[in-house]
């Protein structure tokens, strides 16, 4: 009997953990910030489980039923959790009410388990060994469950069948409950059966686990507001926060629809307003089309190149109505041309030259993507410039990740280019900073922009290439397909950034 | 697209999530039998085959099947016997020459030797040899190959021939970790004594013996040729087991011999003939497969495969060379082929030598998605400590584009045994099923899923891959009377070094070449060097 006790104290213990870590993992994943998510879920969880002990003073009499039946209450509740949490982030605009509501919900019931339990065995044995073993198995579970989950359950089951099949582990101590405490129930018919309805709906929801969370996708593609979806190369993300639109690649922010007119005007015109004559502008990256739509704000431009590696981010950003209007509609112009191909490989074989290039790449956080920053990559480009052609590179931030920036730019002239650096403030990002770079004359900037900007304007460009002391240059190395410093100081810079 | 805001980059590793749930609950069914330890060894088929090996035709020459009549008889002033790195170096050089008229007789069904490569709808992969380490300045001939292959300009290594970043990791303690150094470097012991070979290094480079190719330099026998490499280790003091797996490490993958089988002299030769590389090794998503197809651009069509030399008989300057089905009269014969051959058959050959000849499997793996890699991400060149086999190559690691699901591994095992021949006998006799289960048990080590992700597993066996550097290596007296051969045949082929390295092979194949071309202007007083 004391056996089988502790036995349900550490497996009750680990389902309650579980379920935290699950609404945590969760909705770092939804919404990214795992920092965030994970402090004010925890914190709520802990606070109602304070809730729930202080709840079980009103429970007088038939303590083993209610025991039991929290226990079922909590493993359908925590079982179901995730997959609630997933539909609710697909189909409604109230995911972080669902989410904080289950986490309460769920942390009053857990909070309810202990006390009772130890009221129950109290009966029992001595009342020093009821608490010392009681906690004590507790705190094992918990450990238990710490464990599993990073290694075992979310590789292997994922986020929604892992709290499934805790919700059936909580079920199941529930029913042998019945069992193990017979003398102490008056009658266990209602609890079984409700235990083994629970057992049934969470085993159909393990079963149909993948189904319910395809249905939560499709979801997802018909509503207007938000959109999730994996591609071969990258989850894509879109949420919307009243009137923020917010597009996430594998869970890092790419974009806040508040701000991103100040990241896109600084990143096109700055290069672009200048060169009298630009017909043919290359943009490579920059699938969600919002870089082009600033570069269609110039009618000398002719034809627009976009070469993107996803077709998914192209094709959303082609047909989504939100993004379309984002960004104008910019991907469907007849002006325009978008190629599916990795940047690197499509400039090896393609012969076209431009006027104008855009280099819009994710920051160069692993090997593979430091290839596209690389001396090679571009010595590649510069064979696809016309005599007075400009680049301009999206360059991470100069006040975060200083080392990383000033390396673009040392890179950029190790490969024969002039460069000019610049920098802007946006506010969903922090500093920003780009490195403008040509074959031809030094960088003048333009005496005029196309109308209809948001952000710059011309009296502003030239503060824009004026580096505080904070963000000045520091002697770095240039990146190399042999050996990408750029990589090591990325790494670096962020890892300081994020301690 | 743009890059990462600060505040959710800084969530980043907090918890290990899916890339994409659908996938993960899909792997569910699959996965979950490895996660209690269960390796689906019954489970996906894997596909494959013994690659085509030239022992076949080899050994139907060494029981000596009988010559029919030739169908074609030829006056040619040289031939080249043998198409691998030596005998299109030969051809490359005469080709540089101004003389064209050559012909290249290679035994198997493709030039290239153990340089040779192959492809899939991938991308191409390397069959043996993979790389060629950066070459020095007094490497002149390696150097004026890569100035005319467009590698090197004005000085300048093409960066997109160099080994990309990062260039190599080592499994150890449960997960990978980049470069070498940190595994050397990890006990206390094992850093001072880190340190002090690495000083022991620095005097032996200083000296200046241990050249590549040999002939700029390195000595004509050595004291340090007449110990092992282990023996020397022992003598030095050198005993800390990271090191000695090191020293022994070098020795299988460069040698394929054992640390205590092989010449100190070789073994030290592996560390201490070059400097210290920032620029890491030239390589190719085909390995040195890229190098036989631009030596073949310039020669290929002179370039006879399927050719076995059968006999090659002296008739007064000249020589006749043949096939099984053609005569060529020649008045220069470049024996560009392993020496063992030539013992079977080159008239008058001139010495007993006593070579023996390293076995080598090599297997292709083609993954379908990457398998579980704990650690530091992968690298050109992953090596496991501890394991019987010299790691594995990524072949997709040198393509600019992004990484796909999909990729080939070139994994590499010497097979060093008793004897060479004893080796060889377990190399040969060893089923295909067993030897893919060897190399997937191997594999499993460091990657625990690799099962469920290779798809198809073809093996190559090298039976004679390389002469083995055995202590008196050095000042064998069989390797001089070779090269001091006054025609019609020259040698030249790495085993006339005793170090089976491309720039061993490309050297003795051109110096030949030279000989040759110096008797043929004597001939007709025309060309040469």
């Amino acid at each position: 009997m004391p056996a089988a006790l502790f036995a349900t104290t550490l497996l009750i213990a680990a389902c309650g953990l579980v379920y935290e870590l699950v609404a945590g993992a969760l909705a770092s994943y939804l919404l990214g910030d795992s920092v965030t998510q994970f402090s004010t879920i925890i914190g709520a969880y802990l606070a109602a489980m304070g809730v729930g002990s202080w709840l079980s003073r009103f429970i007088g009499r038939g303590l083993v039923a209610r025991f039991l039946a929290v226990e079922l209450l909590v493993a359908v509740v925590g079982g179901f959790s995730s997959t609630v949490l997933f539909l609710a982030f697909a189909w409604t605009d109230a995911f972080r009410l669902a989410l904080y509501a289950i986490v309460v919900v769920v942390g009053i019931l857990v909070g309810l388990e202990i006390p009772l339990l130890m009221r129950i065995l109290r009966e029992r044995f001595e009342f020093k060994d009821v608490v010392a073993s009681v906690l004590t198995f507790d705190y094992l579970g918990a450990l238990l469950a710490s464990l599993l989950f990073p290694l075992v359950l979310v590789p292997q089951l994922g986020l929604v069948r892992s709290a499934l099949a805790f919700g059936l582990v909580n079920a199941a101590v529930a029913l042998w409950g019945t069992w193990l405490f017979r003398a102490a129930l008056g009658g266990t018919r209602a609890l079984r059966v409700a235990g083994v309805a629970a057992l049934a709906l969470l085993a159909g929801g393990f079963v149909y686990g993948e189904r319910i969370t395809a249905a939560a996708e499709r979801g997802l593609y018909a509503d207007d507001v938000i959109f999730a979806r994996t591609t071969p190369y990258q989850r894509i993300v879109l949420t919307v926060w009243k009137d923020d639109l917010r597009l996430f690649l594998n869970n890092h922010l790419q974009f806040s629809s508040r701000d991103e007119y100040r990241y896109h005007e600084a990143l096109v015109h700055p290069g672009l307003a200048g060169l009298q004559g630009a017909r043919r502008v290359l943009v490579l990256g920059g699938g969600d089309g919002l870089a082009l739509r600033e570069v269609l704000k110039y009618p000398g431009v002719a034809h627009v190149t976009l070469v993107d590696l996803d077709a998914g981010m192209t094709g959303l950003f082609r047909t989504h109505p939100r993004l379309v209007e984002l960004n104008g509609g910019a991907l469907s112009s007849p002006r325009v041309r978008v190629v599916n191909a990795d940047a690197f490989s499509w400039l090896d074989t393609s012969q076209d030259r431009f006027d104008f290039v855009v280099v819009d790449f994710p920051d160069p956080s692993n090997y593979s993507v430091g290839k596209l920053y690389s001396t090679a990559f571009y010595r590649l480009l510069t064979r696809h410039l016309s005599r007075d052609a400009r680049i301009v590179v999206q360059s991470t931030s100069p006040l975060f990740a200083r080392a990383s920036f000033w390396c673009v730019d040392r890179t950029l002239r190790e490969a024969g280019l002039r460069t000019a650096p610049y920098h802007l403030y946006v506010p969903s990002f922090g500093e920003w900073g780009f490195v403008l770079a040509s074959l031809g004359e030094p960088y003048a900037a333009p005496t005029q922009l196309p109308a209809g900007l948001r952000f710059l304007t011309a009296s502003q460009l030239a503060p824009l290439f004026d580096f505080p002391l904070d963000m000045q240059p520091v002697p770095v190395l240039p990146n190399r397909l042999n050996d990408q410093v750029l990589v090591r100081y990325y790494e670096r810079e962020w890892e300081r950034i994020n301690r | 697209m743009h890059p990462v805001a600060p505040a959710i980059a800084a969530g980043e590793g907090a918890v290990t999530m899916p890339q994409s749930r659908r996938a993960f609950l899909g792997a569910v069914a699959g996965a979950s039998a490895a996660l209690v330890g269960l390796s689906c060894k019954g489970g996906p088929r894997i596909a494959g085959t013994f690659a085509d090996d030239g022992g076949a035709a080899g050994h139907l020459i060494r029981d000596g099947a009988t010559l029919a009549k030739p169908r074609e008889r030829r006056r040619v002033p040289l031939v080249i016997v043998g198409g691998g790195i030596a005998g299109l170096s030969a051809a490359w050089w005469c080709e540089r020459q101004g003389m064209r008229d050559f012909v290249v007789l290679e035994l198997e069904a493709e030039a290239g030797g153990n340089a040779r490569a192959g492809r899939n709808d991938i991308g191409a992969f390397p069959w043996g040899a993979h790389y060629v380490p950066v070459p020095g300045k007094r490497a002149t001939l390696a150097r004026a190959l890569f100035e005319d292959l467009g590698v090197l300009r004005d000085g300048t290594w093409d960066e997109r021939s160099l080994c990309y970043a990062p260039q190599e990791r080592l499994f150890w303690r449960g997960r990978w970790h980049e470069g070498f150094e940190s595994f050397l470097l990890d006990a206390p012991a094992g850093r001072a004594e880190w340190s002090r070979f690495s000083e022991r290094l620095a005097e032996l480079r200083a000296g200046g013996g241990f050249t590549v190719p040999l002939s700029i330099g390195a000595p004509a026998s050595s004291p340090l040729d007449s110990v092992t490499f282990s023996d020397w280790l022992e003598r030095e003091g050198f005993r800390s087991p990271a090191l000695r797996w090191y020293a022994d490490y070098a020795c299988r993958d460069d040698y394929g011999t054992r640390a205590v089988d092989t010449s100190a002299w070789a073994g030290l030769h592996y560390f201490a003939a070059r400097e210290h590389e920032e620029l890491g090794p030239l390589t190719w998503p085909s390995g040195n497969g890229w190098i036989v197809e631009r030596l073949l651009e310039r020669v290929g069509d002179r370039v006879r495969t399927g050719a076995a030399v059968r006999r090659v008989t002296l008739s007064g300057s000249r020589a006749v060379v043949r096939t099984a089905t053609a005569e060529y009269r020649a008045d220069a014969v470049i024996w560009a082929a392993p020496i063992f051959l030539a013992a079977h058959m080159v008239q008058g050959f001139p010495s007993t030598a006593d070579v023996t000849y390293a076995p080598w499997l090599v297997a292709n793996c083609v993954l379908d998605r990457w398998p579980e890699d704990h650690g530091a991400p992968a690298a050109w060149d992953n090596t496991i400590v501890g394991s019987p086999g010299l790691g594995y190559v990524v072949s997709t690691h040198q393509q600019v584009a992004r990484a796909g699901d999909r990729s080939v591994w070139t994994y590499y095992r010497s097979i060093p045994g008793v004897t060479p021949a004893a080796a060889r006998r377990y190399l040969l006799r060893t089923p295909w099923h067993d030897w893919a289960d060897l190399v997937l048990d191997d594999l499993e080590q460091a990657h625990p899923d690799i099962r469920s992700c290779v798809s198809r597993l073809d093996l190559r066996r090298y039976g004679h891959a390389m002469a083995r550097p055995v202590p008196g290596f050095l000042d064998a007296r069989w390797r001089r009377t070779l090269q001091s051969s006054r025609g019609p045949v020259w040698y030249g082929h790495a085993d006339l070094g005793g170090i089976s390295i491309f720039e061993e092979a490309q050297d003795r194949g051109v110096s030949a070449a030279r000989k040759a071309l110096d008797r043929l202007a004597g001939a007709y007083g025309a060309s040469g060097a």
